[in-house]
């Protein structure tokens, strides 16, 4: 490969449109087709009902698509935004961005929300939401320079191939004085090849001197990115303070963001200690309440789990603040240095690992019955340079290695590796493969769903038993909870508008632990308010971690201290004061329910969103095999005889399994009763007139969408 | 002779030999969402309360509420 050759093709200087109480009010699209660079003014009812980030990100893909694009038509749109409140530095998880597109897993609109200086970047360089449609014709870098305000378009070849080489080259490229100025939005050659490819979002770690990056792991907004040849999206812009977002109320916003930055750095040590162990805490956690998700889904805990936690990698990370964005007082974005991967391209080399976080211990270690804390990061520091989702990958090849053992697939089909749970060697293998299109991990990168109709169609697999374990829903996989005893939790996956993603609704503990839900109408309030409050954030720009995942101490003594309702009330001032409207605790729901209930529509349009496509897999719910049952048969017997009143005496285990099934397979669809009726849609799952109409997106084409399907 | 304590979010609690950690919990108030805890820096889950002794002199942190996601 010779040196990084970028050829300008297209400059477009502009007019930066300065900041005001939070917003910028312009878009910026460009079309990739016809290297078309639109600079336009945001409609002050699209403001006002769409808030920001996700809100903007959906508004303006609804209208670039139609209810037949695919997800690689030149139309599909990736759009990204920070909301009004991303990018106030010093504010605990205040520099979000949301990434939006058609999904290739799920044909609907995926969303993901991602760390990293670029939103905040790109909105101060003034544009709230940017939209990337059409198809290049060549390899093609994107600069959004708010420092010199121009957009580029570069013509781009002998780049770096991983996303881990790219960020860092195109860094120092656009800044070598200040590379902090600079963040760069990369994908990988595994996103080209697989359909769960991510986006890596950088920063510079002044700290370390080095290219950090988070990623938009889910749902293949990645393999969007590939597909339309993009190879980076870099934004740039210089020095950045509590002003730049222009707040209503400067003292205001000082207050709060001092108050809230003040109770995590003196509480996060004594609770979670997420600046020391990001999410690792987790692992054990789960583990010891039978939640984390091993061997496919198969069991929710493992001796093993004991050397994967924060116990061990507590003493693996690096020193230093990792903040994912400027002065965030939680600072769980830890990573690795030094590390030296044992396969691939990196043989051999000297690497900084970002992470691993709880979600891919869980599913590249945990789920594939990989009980080493070395090969996760080693998958963890390839899926990123990759350009792969971590939970997808987990997820798909967990499936892969029980369809093994379960001989539904054998060495003919896999190129002979054995892919047997815990075979590290065969994991690696096959994430090399994925990324470069190769062999069985050509296969394994069309992710779950496809998996199960390929391994049926060609290797006559039993497509029932596959329906059962392959642990996917709308298409994407699942991330790492193992569901089997929160009825909630089920929920919070089946009913996510995006699939199962636990970042709408983790009432796993509140539901199974606590028993905080005991009642259908219980987990159907759970299930209507938290996805609701957890949308907000990702309107806003922000993390959801500093909400609650460090609390007051006196939280405990609070009527709901499930919502943590202090943090709420500071939410809703931080609000006021960034943007000047006075707002309470409930308007951040009733802004959320509209993009919401706007999403769901959404899902309608593209020939989802209904009752049946909130279907979860039997694995999530209850044991799908004698080997599950017989593993915890004291609590599924006594649920048996004590719950729904069986006597059992008389039954073996297929029939208890069987039994099982059908109480909780009904009980599931309970739920999604008693949910939807929450929620103002009707039985089939769709979102009434009545609802649309008081939430104020009874938009023409919202009306004609629900008509077409029934809604009068 | 003083009985000795051990330290509960930085108070202090009698202790006695055979102490569990579900012990504690059952004499304290407020602890509905408590389902894990931090024993001498370790982690320990609902499940083990039962089985966790706690020695003397430990320093034990209540974790408020496990969020998660």
């Amino acid at each position: 490969m010779g040196h990084m050759q970028l050829k300008e093709i297209k400059a477009a200087p502009y007019e930066r449109a300065e900041v005001n109480k939070g917003y910028t009010d312009q878009s910026l699209q460009i079309n990739l087709d016809k290297t078309d660079i639109h600079i336009s003014p945001i409609d002050t009812s699209v403001k006002e009902k769409f808030i920001g980030g996700k809100g903007y990100d959906l508004w303006y893909m609804w209208h670039a698509v139609t209810d037949s694009t695919k997800w690689d038509d030149p139309e599909n749109t990736i759009c990204i935004s920070a909301g009004p409140l991303g990018g106030t530095p010093g504010y605990p998880g205040g520099g979000k961005s949301i990434v939006t597109a058609i999904s290739p897993l799920t044909g609907a609109p995926i969303d993901s929300n991602v760390g990293g200086y670029f939103g905040p970047y790109k909105k101060f360089s003034g544009f709230d939401v940017i939209a990337l449609t059409g198809k290049a014709t060549q390899d093609t870098v994107i600069l959004i320079d708010g420092i010199e305000n121009k957009i580029k378009l570069f013509a781009a070849s002998d780049l770096p191939e991983t996303a881990y080489e790219m960020s860092d080259a195109l860094t120092r490229h656009f800044d070598a004085e200040k590379p902090v100025n600079v963040s760069v939005v990369t994908a990988g050659p595994g996103a080209e090849n697989t359909f769960f490819g991510c986006l890596n979002f950088s920063w510079f770690d002044a700290g370390r001197k080095r290219v950090r990056y988070k990623q938009a792991g889910r749902g293949g907004i990645g393999t969007v990115f590939a597909d339309k040849k993009i190879k980076a999206v870099v934004a740039r812009f210089g020095a950045i303070s509590m002003k730049t977002n222009n707040p209503a109320d400067l003292d205001a916003l000082k207050t709060v963001t001092k108050a809230h930055a003040k109770e995590i750095n003196a509480l996060d040590p004594k609770q979670n200690r997420m600046a020391l162990v990001g999410t690792t805490h987790l692992v054990p956690i789960m583990n010891d309440h039978d939640c984390l998700p091993t061997h496919n889904f198969k069991f929710g805990s493992h001796p093993g789990a004991a050397v994967i936690g924060e116990a061990v990698y507590e003493h693996i990370f690096d020193k230093g603040f990792d903040g994912c964005w400027r002065g965030c007082a939680v600072a769980c974005s830890h990573g690795v240095k030094d590390f030296t991967p044992f396969t691939g391209p990196f043989q051999g080399k000297k690497v900084f690992v970002d992470g691993p976080e709880y979600e891919t211990v869980a599913g590249c270690g945990a789920n594939l019955g990989i009980f080493d804390p070395h090969t996760i990061l080693e998958i963890n520091f390839y899926c990123d340079a990759y350009g792969m989702d971590t939970i997808s990958v987990g997820t798909a090849i967990g499936f892969v290695m029980e369809c093994f053992e379960n001989k539904l697939i054998t060495t003919n089909q896999t190129g002979g590796m054995d892919i047997s749970f815990g075979n590290r060697h065969s994991a690696l293998e096959l994430i090399h493969q994925m990324a470069g299109g190769e062999g069985f991990g050509t296969i394994v990168g069309k992710g779950v769903r496809q998996m199960k109709q390929i391994f049926a169609a060609e290797y006559q697999a039993d497509a029932a038993f596959m329906q059962d374990i392959g642990m996917e829903s709308k298409g994407l996989e699942f991330s790492e909870y193992m569901t089997k005893e929160s009825l909630a939790q089920q929920g919070g996956y089946g009913l996510a508008l995006k699939g199962p993603q636990h970042d709408e609704a983790w009432l796993i503990f509140l539901d199974m632990v606590h028993n905080f839900m005991p009642t259908f109408e219980n987990k159907a309030e759970a299930l209507h308010w938290f996805p609701m409050f957890r949308t907000w954030f990702g309107l806003c720009g922000l993390c959801k971690l500093p909400w609650n995942d460090i609390v007051p101490e006196d939280n405990k003594e609070t009527e709901e201290p499930a919502k943590v309702v202090k943090h709420i009330q500071w939410y809703a001032d931080f609000f006021s004061a960034i943007t000047g409207k006075k707002t309470s605790a409930d308007d951040l729901i009733t802004m959320s329910e509209a993009v919401y209930n706007f999403q769901r529509v959404f899902n309608l349009k593209m020939g989802y969103g209904t009752r049946d496509h909130d279907t979860i897999p039997y694995r999530a719910m209850g044991p799908v095999t004698a080997e599950e049952y017989e593993s915890r048969q004291e609590r599924y017997d006594k649920q048996l005889t004590e719950k729904y009143g069986m006597d059992i005496s008389g039954m073996d285990t297929n029939a208890k399994v069987a039994a099982l099934r059908r109480e909780r397979e009904s009980q599931y669809e309970q739920l999604k009763d008693a949910v939807y009726e929450r929620r103002g849609w009707n039985s089939n799952g769709i979102p009434t007139k009545e609802t649309v109409k008081r939430l104020g997106i009874d938009f023409p084409e919202v009306l004609e969408v629900l008509e077409q399907n029934g809604i009068k | 002779m003083t009985r000795p304590v051990i330290q509960v979010d930085e108070k202090p609690v009698k202790w006695y030999q055979g102490m569990t950690i579900a012990d504690l919990l059952e004499q304290m108030k407020d602890v509905t969402f408590c389902s894990v805890v931090r024993l001498n820096g370790k982690l320990v889950s609902s499940p083990k309360f039962a089985e966790t002794l706690i020695p003397k002199d430990a320093v034990i942190q209540l974790l408020p509420l496990v969020a998660g996601g």
